[in-house]
Order: C-alpha cells, then sequence, then structure tokens
C-alpha cells in the first residue's frame, strides 16, 4: 500500500491499483491477528491517514490542511479545523467486513479529539458536541455493524495532562457518548504516566481503562478494580526490540494476581503505526504468545 | 559564502530536497519508461534550457542500464533540479537531493552500525524508511563527496549543503544498541533515566562519529556553508539540551559556514537552548504552514510568524531562514503573499539583512510544476519586498 499510495499521489498508479493493494494489505493484517490467536481482530486503521481524518471529512469550514506533530513522535496528523459540530453526523466507523468476528474498532477519545483541533475557542463545549454528534453515532454504527470492543484513544489526558476544571466537561462529554452502547468500551491512556490521573480516570462510565505500562509503574495500579477492566499496554509500539516471552507473561500474570481487575486486556501500549509492517507483525505474534501462556497461569 | 551573498539582503535558497523526476526513478529502479517521461526529461530540459538535455532523452532511451548508466541518470537529475532552482532565481542552489535515497535513508545506509527495519507513515500518503543502531557507529565512506564535487562542476550559483543532523538521525532510528530494556515490571522513573542516558550516548555518537566526519569531507572538498538539517530536533522538548549538544559536537572547530533547518515544531520550545549554538549562523524556519494566507502585515495578519521575535532576539544575532511556501499544499504563494511575509519580518528584525528567503521545508512532496511556480513566485515577492524596502541589489 505504501508504493501504490505514493504512486497515486504522484500520478503513476491508479486507484484500482491501491484498493487492490489496500485489500491485500487488509488480508495480511487479519490473517498475522489469527495467527496469534487474538480474541479481537481490528482493521488496523489501514485506510485511515490519520485518527481524525475520516472523521472529520465535510465537517468544518474547510479540510484539515495544517500539519502538526503527533506528540512526540515523527507521525504528523493534520489538525482538524473545527470549532463547532452543528449536527448529529452518522459517521461509519463500521469495521470492514472482511474483518472477523469479535471485532474491535478504534476512535478518538473526545478530551484528545477537542484539544487536537485547530482554533477551537471554546475546547470543552467542542468536546461535548464531538462526543454527542460524532463519536456516539459513530459509535453506534460500529456496534450495529458487529464492533464488540470500542477502544478509545486518549494520548492527550496522559502526555499534555488534563486542568481540573476540564475533569467535569471530560466526564460528562464521555458519559453522553457511551451511555446505552452495547459494547465494551475501553479509554486507552497512553503516552504518559496514568498514575497520576487514575482516580478521576476510574470515576469515568467507561467499561474499563488502558494504561501505557512503558510510562506507568505497575504498582501505581493498586486494587479496586473489581468493576472495571483494564487493558495492559505490555509492549511498547514504539521500540523495535521485541519483548521477551517469559517477562511479559510474568508482568501479565503479576498485575492479574495483585491488580485483579474484572477483566484483563493485553495489547500494546500504543498503536503499531510507529513500527514497520515486519516488526509489527512480530509484535502481534508475541502478544498471541504472551496472552495464550498467561492464560494458561491465571484464571480467566 | 561569497562576500557578495554575505551581505545580500533576503538572500534566497531552497531547504534541500525536490521530487524525484519518474524518468529518474523508473530508470533507476529498472522500470520501462513510458511516452511521458521522455516527454517530461524533454519538456524539463527545454524549459530550464539544460545544456545538452537531448543526450539525457537519447540515453533514456537505450535501456537496460548499467550501474554506470544509472549513475548517470543520477547526475542528469541532479543537473536539472540544480537549474531548476537557478532559473527560478534564487541565490544559493543544491540538486534537491537527487542523488540520495532520502535524507535519513541514504546517511544511515552509508554508516556502519545500523540495520534497515522498513517503512513508517510520517503523515498522509508519505512514508519514510527506518533502521536501528545495532551496533558502534563509524563512517563506511564520505556520502555526500560524490555529489558535491559533481555540483561545483556545473552550479552557476553558490552552493549550500543539506547533511541530516545528528539528533534527527538518532531520533528517527529504532535503538537496539544503547535502549534494550523491555522488562516493565521495575519501577517507571528508572526505565526513563536509563532511557535518558542511552539517548544521549546515542546522539553524541551519531554526531562524533556519523556527522563530523562527513562534514569535514566535504570542507575538505571546498564546501563552505552547510546546512545541519533537524526536522526532529523539537520531537522531545525534553531533550533539547541533546539537539544543541549534538550540533556542538558536529560543527565545533570546522572552517565552514554553518546553519541549521527545523520544521513543523512548537518553535517556542527551543527557547533558551539554542542561544547556546553559537556556531550556528543562520536558523531556517518552516512558518508558511502556520500562517493565514490573507495579505497584510500587521501581528494578526502574520499568525504563522509571531514566534520570529525570540530568533531576533538570539544573543549571537544569527540569520532567520524564513520559510514563507507551504510546502505541504498545492497552494501557490503569489508574490504579494511572500513580500507581505518578508516585510513583516523584517519589521519585526529590523535588519534585512538578517532575513534570509526560504520554502518552509525540502518540496519533495510536490511536483516539479508545482515547487517551480512556488519558487518563481517566492523570488518574485523577495523583488516587491526589495521594492518596498528601497533595497538595491548588491554588485
Amino acid at each position: 500500500m505504501v508504493a501504490a499510495t505514493r504512486g497515486l499521489d504522484r500520478g503513476r498508479t491508479e486507484e484500482d491499483a491501491v484498493r487492490a493493494a489496500f485489500d491485500q494489505d487488509l488480508a495480511r493484517w487479519i490473517e498475522v491477528q489469527q495467527a496469534a490467536g487474538l480474541d479481537f481482530f481490528s482493521d488496523g486503521l489501514l485506510s485511515w491517514q490519520d485518527l481524525f481524518r475520516p472523521l472529520v471529512e465535510g465537517l468544518g469550514p474547510k479540510p484539515p490542511e495544517e500539519l502538526v506533530r503527533w506528540f512526540d513522535t515523527n507521525t504528523f496528523f493534520r489538525a482538524p479545523e473545527l470549532s463547532t459540530v452543528d449536527q448529529p453526523r452518522a459517521f461509519a466507523a463500521t469495521p470492514m467486513p472482511a474483518v472477523p468476528s469479535p471485532r474491535v474498532v478504534t476512535l478518538p477519545s473526545p478530551y484528545t479529539f477537542s484539544r487536537a483541533a485547530h482554533n477551537a475557542t471554546d475546547r470543552n463545549r467542542l468536546m461535548q458536541e464531538l462526543a454527542e454528534r460524532l463519536l456516539r453515532p459513530a459509535m453506534r454504527t460500529a456496534v450495529a455493524a458487529g464492533a464488540e470492543l470500542i477502544h478509545l484513544e486518549e494520548p492527550w489526558l496522559t502526555y499534555d495532562g488534563i486542568d481540573d476544571a476540564d475533569w467535569k466537561p471530560f466526564a460528562a462529554a464521555v458519559a453522553s457518548m457511551t451511555s446505552g452502547v452495547g459494547a465494551t468500551i475501553i479509554l486507552h491512556c497512553y503516552f504518559g504516566d496514568a498514575a497520576p490521573h487514575l482516580k478521576r480516570l476510574m470515576d469515568l462510565p467507561v467499561s474499563g481503562l488502558g494504561v501505557d505500562l512503558v510510562e506507568t509503574d505497575i504498582a501505581a495500579l493498586e486494587k479496586g478494580w473489581a468493576d472495571k477492566s483494564l487493558l495492559i499496554g505490555c509492549l511498547n509500539g514504539r521500540s523495535s526490540v521485541v519483548e521477551p516471552l517469559e517477562a511479559t507473561v510474568e508482568l501479565a500474570r503479576h498485575i492479574a494476581d495483585t491488580v485483579q481487575p474484572r477483566d484483563l486486556y493485553l495489547s500494546s501500549n500504543c498503536e503499531l503505526q510507529y513500527l514497520p509492517t515486519g516488526v509489527a507483525e512480530q509484535k502481534v505474534r508475541r502478544l498471541g504468545e504472551v496472552a495464550h501462556k498467561a492464560k494458561e497461569l491465571v484464571p480467566v | 559564502m561569497s562576500a557578495v551573498l554575505d551581505h545580500k539582503p533576503l538572500l534566497t535558497h531552497e531547504i534541500g530536497s525536490l521530487d524525484k523526476p519518474a524518468w529518474r526513478v523508473k530508470a533507476y529502479a529498472g522500470q520501462p519508461l513510458a511516452d511521458r517521461e521522455f516527454d517530461e526529461a524533454s519538456t524539463w530540459g527545454q524549459r530550464l534550457q539544460v545544456p545538452e538535455y537531448q543526450r539525457l532523452v537519447e540515453l533514456l532511451h537505450h535501456a537496460p542500464f548499467d550501474k554506470e548508466k544509472r549513475s548517470e541518470i543520477q547526475r542528469w537529475s541532479s543537473l536539472y533540479a540544480l537549474r531548476l532552482e537557478e532559473s527560478a532565481g534564487l541565490d544559493v542552489v543544491y540538486d534537491g537531493e537527487q542523488q540520495r535515497t532520502e535524507m535519513y535513508d541514504w546517511a544511515v545506509s552509508h554508516t556502519n552500525g545500523f540495520e534497515r527495519r522498513g517503512s513508517v507513515r510520517a503523515f498522509d500518503n508519505k512514508y519514510y524508511s527506518k533502521a536501528a543502531v545495532v551496533g558502534p557507529i563509524s563512517l563506511r565512506a564520505p556520502f555526500h563527496n560524490a555529489e558535491f564535487s559533481y555540483l561545483v562542476s556545473v552550479a552557476d550559483a553558490e552552493l549550500k549543503v543539506p547533511v541530516t543532523g545528528a539528533y534527527t538521525i538518532a531520533d528517527w532510528s529504532f535503538d537496539e544498541r544503547y535502549d534494550t530494556a523491555t522488562d516493565l515490571r521495575g519501577p517507571a522513573a528508572d526505565r526513563r533515566r536509563e532511557r535518558k542516558a542511552a539517548r544521549r550516548d546515542f546522539v553524541l555518537e551519531v554526531a562524533r562519529n556519523m556527522i563530523r566526519p562527513n562534514l569535514m569531507a566535504l570542507i575538505e572538498l571546498g564546501a563552505r556553508w552547510i546546512q545541519v538539517d533537524e526536522p526532529g530536533a523539537s520531537t522531545e522538548p525534553d531533550e533539547l539540551d541533546l539537539f544543541v549538544d549534538s550540533f556542538n559536537a558536529s560543527v565545533e572547530g570546522l572552517n565552514a559556514m554553518f546553519s541549521t533547518h527545523l520544521c513543523f515544531s512548537d518553535y517556542n520550545l527551543f527557547f533558551p537552548a539554542i542561544e547556546r549554538m553559537t556556531h550556528c549562523r543562520q536558523f531556517a524556519v518552516g512558518f508558511a504552514n502556520y500562517d493565514s494566507r490573507e495579505l497584510g502585515t500587521s501581528d494578526a495578519a502574520r499568525p504563522g510568524y509571531q514566534v520570529i521575535k525570540k530568533f531576533r532576539d538570539l544573543p549571537d544575532q544569527p540569520a532567520l531562514g524564513l520559510g514563507v511556501l507551504d510546502i505541504h499544499s498545492d497552494f501557490i504563494e503569489s508574490p504579494e503573499l511572500v513580500r507581505d511575509r518578508i516585510l513583516y519580518a523584517v519589521k519585526v528584525f529590523g535588519d534585512p539583512l538578517r532575513i534570509h528567503v526560504t520554502p518552509d521545508c525540502g518540496l519533495r512532496t510536490r511536483s516539479w510544476q508545482v515547487a517551480y511556480e512556488k519558487l518563481r513566485n517566492m523570488t518574485a515577492g523577495v523583488e516587491l519586498a526589495r521594492k518596498d524596502l528601497g533595497l538595491t541589489q548588491p554588485r
């Protein structure tokens, strides 16, 4: 797909070739996840140019243009050009039919979304509108199309922080998008230490929380997870070094024993888009191995 | 630089890369060329008045190309790019990095200690290759000498050599040598401390063992202006001192004019760290991407340029390479828009000698047609600004 999209941009390839390359890459990605024995399957957002682009197409006064660094990575996104969302919008965050069940769908958290937007004047109002009018319909569409797990990406909170005054609007935004949605919803906070925010995160109306264990102490997780699921980012999505099996299994087992969350999900600490395909595939295979072995040791 | 250019207000130059023509890409990759590629070589040869360009067109008709022929085609590509920049009216030029694979890949593939890992998305559908450092770093051979020697022999304008900087090389690499800890069971604070120390060792080894010897080789060949490209410099806000240390370790004591290129960042982060870059005589910085497209020279009209006041106040008073072209868009900035961006900067700096005029970054993601139109409007905008400021051309 890299070669095909590059060729298309430069007028050296046709749309058909890009579609064929996409189908081929998606099939390969699904195959890797299946071979690894993962419990949920994703389309890998292979056709998304950044986390916001398909969601904001057609919204706002003009298409997103300004390129902004995505936190401390060498990947850039085009900042959404919107300060308001006037009407509900039925964006189809539909899992690709080719993706087998059970499916996971990834969407941006409303806090990150509202902070990434360009020139927004009242970001908390925008956050509420995004939650109600864009993300909630997107989640419902996804669930109707068979998504069982919704993965909300929330790096802004853990990387840049959040003001005290913004917690209440954030909680309200999350509540308005999640109530009545028939799927497990995980808010995944990464690119930073989740420990200082855990107490308030636990009060959010989501099924579970995701933490980045590269940045967060496992000791900070403590107890109190009887009603919440925990997703641990236990493979580093920004490092090409593949984590050793035994130590990672031991990490998962230790957390299962000591934290005792309602459900424990294993994942990478962040998106795998910062890794070349070959390395990302190795990480997925390792994730499958870790999960397989951990399930033998931990009652599930 | 020459004495004339040293004192030329609103000096113009490109930043680095240009797209590679399809005839160069396909010929090099051993793919058959279509009529449109022959036409492209012919049309641009004519338009840019490339001497004897018909020889290239003739050569392209004689596939397959052996190694020598492929090198010859690369040199033609360099010559075309050089003429494009000269024809657009730039004061200082290079070859759009036509002989390099890409700014990062070219450097690491000529250096011991790295292994390729694959491509990663930068933005939209643009990807870059990533390698991992796996062993001790050393220069296999100076990797810009051949292109520089060739360009010296054919350039009419002054040359500025773009060289990828140490911090960016390290930042864009995976680290499989210094920072290999994977056990997440210990305290996160310990991991952060170890990661920081490992990163410092990595960056400074790149500066000392890869960049510096390469710069020395270029200076030996006669390079007078070397631009150290650091698009990754502000990636980690808490590593700006390390970026500065790596720049200083790369250039300290070497006899040339050094500048650096920074782009697509919150530039406020660079202060005060870059005050210690005493050997950096120019900072070439992208601003147009953040600016309005409306005309005007007030603060309100130029939102993308508010941070330039900080560059003005740097203690060693370096020049500012003012990015006036958005390289991520096909929008062609009008000469009047370029003029107003320049006039605003001159008003802030109070000295047109400290303002150089450039695109935001390399133009490699734009077609040659778009790049050429943008550059021509840039030099036209400079002329308008000169007129407004009552500046005469130095002889």
